[in-house]
C-alpha cells in the first residue's frame, strides 16, 4: 500500500511540476524573440496561464496530503537510516522541504485569489512572485523527494 | 483589495507557521510507532511527528487572525505584501536551517 501511495505522490508530483513550471514561465517579462519565431521556450510559455490555476492548486494540495501520508513511514524508517549514517544534510534539505510545503499550503489561497481573472493590473507583480515562489517550492520538494527515495543508490 | 481576508491568511500563515516552529507551538503530536496523536509531549511513545500540529496551528491562527482584522483595514492592504512577507518567511527559514549543513 504505501508503495502504490508513494508512486501517486511520485505521478502527481510530476503533474504539478509540469503546470507550475508552465506557468511560472509564462508570467516571465522578457518579450519573445524579434523575429517572432515559435521556439520551445515560446511555446512551452505562450500557454494560458490562467487556466492552470486551479489544478495547481488542487494538485499541490493533493500532493502534499499524500506526501503527510507518507511522512509516518518516513520518520520510522528512512530518517533513522540517515541518521545512523551520519547523514545531515539529507535530513537538512527535507526539513527545508517539510517547511516549504507548509507555507506553500498556506500560500494557496492568495495564489487562486490574485489569478482570478477580474483583479485588476495591480495584482500582476504580486501574481507573478507568488507564482514563481510556489515554483521554487515544487521544484525543491520535487527533487529532494526523489534523492531522498533512490538515497541508498546514489550515497556510499 | 477584494477578499483580502484571503490576503491576510496567506500572509499570516507563513509567519505563523514559522513561530509554531522555532518555539514548538504544535497544536498537537503524532506519534507514528503508536499511530496515536496526543495534544501533549509524551516521551514514552517513541519519535514524534510535530509537522502536521505546526500546520493546523499555523491554519487556526492565521484563520482568526483573517477574520479579527476589520473589513476596511484589510481592504487597504498593499497586495505586495502577499508575497513579500511569505518571501522573507521563506529566507529566514533557510538561515535557520543552515544548521544542518555546517
Amino acid at each position: 500500500m504505501i508503495v502504490v501511495l508513494l508512486i501517486a505522490h511520485g505521478l502527481l508530483a510530476v503533474a504539478l511540476l509540469g503546470a507550475i513550471t508552465h506557468q511560472a514561465l509564462s508570467v516571465l517579462t522578457i518579450a519573445p524573440s524579434a523575429n517572432g519565431r515559435w521556439t520551445f521556450l515560446n511555446r512551452f510559455r505562450g500557454v494560458d496561464a490562467t487556466a492552470y490555476t486551479t489544478p495547481i492548486v488542487v494538485l499541490f494540495a493533493v500532493t502534499a496530503l499524500g506526501g503527510a501520508l507518507l511522512y509516518p513511514q518516513y520518520r520510522i524508517d528512512v530518517r533513522p537510516a540517515l541518521e545512523d549514517t551520519q547523514n545531515v544534510a539529507a535530513n537538512g534539505v527535507f526539513e527545508i522541504k517539510e517547511h516549504l510545503v507548509a507555507i506553500g499550503l498556506g500560500l494557496l489561497p492568495v495564489y487562486w485569489l490574485f489569478w482570478r481573472k477580474r483583479n485588476g493590473p495591480e495584482t500582476a507583480a504580486p501574481r507573478r512572485y507568488l507564482t514563481w515562489l510556489l515554483a521554487f517550492f515544487v521544484w525543491w520538494s520535487f527533487i529532494v523527494g526523489h534523492v531522498l527515495n533512490n538515497v541508498r543508490g546514489l550515497l556510499p | 483589495m477584494k477578499d483580502s481576508r484571503l490576503a491576510i491568511f496567506s500572509i499570516m500563515f507563513g509567519v505563523i507557521y514559522l513561530a509554531a516552529f522555532y518555539y514548538d507551538l504544535a497544536l498537537f503530536r503524532y506519534y507514528p510507532e503508536v499511530s496515536q496523536f496526543r495534544w501533549l509531549r509524551n516521551d514514552g511513545l517513541g519519535v514524534v511527528i510535530l509537522w502536521y500540529g505546526w500546520i493546523a496551528t499555523a491554519g487556526l491562527a492565521s484563520a482568526a487572525i483573517a477574520f479579527a482584522v476589520p473589513k476596511k483595514m484589510a481592504e487597504r492592504l498593499w497586495p505586495g505584501w502577499a508575497w513579500i512577507i511569505p518571501t522573507a518567511a521563506v529566507v529566514g527559514m533557510l538561515i535557520y536551517e543552515r544548521r544542518w549543513f555546517v
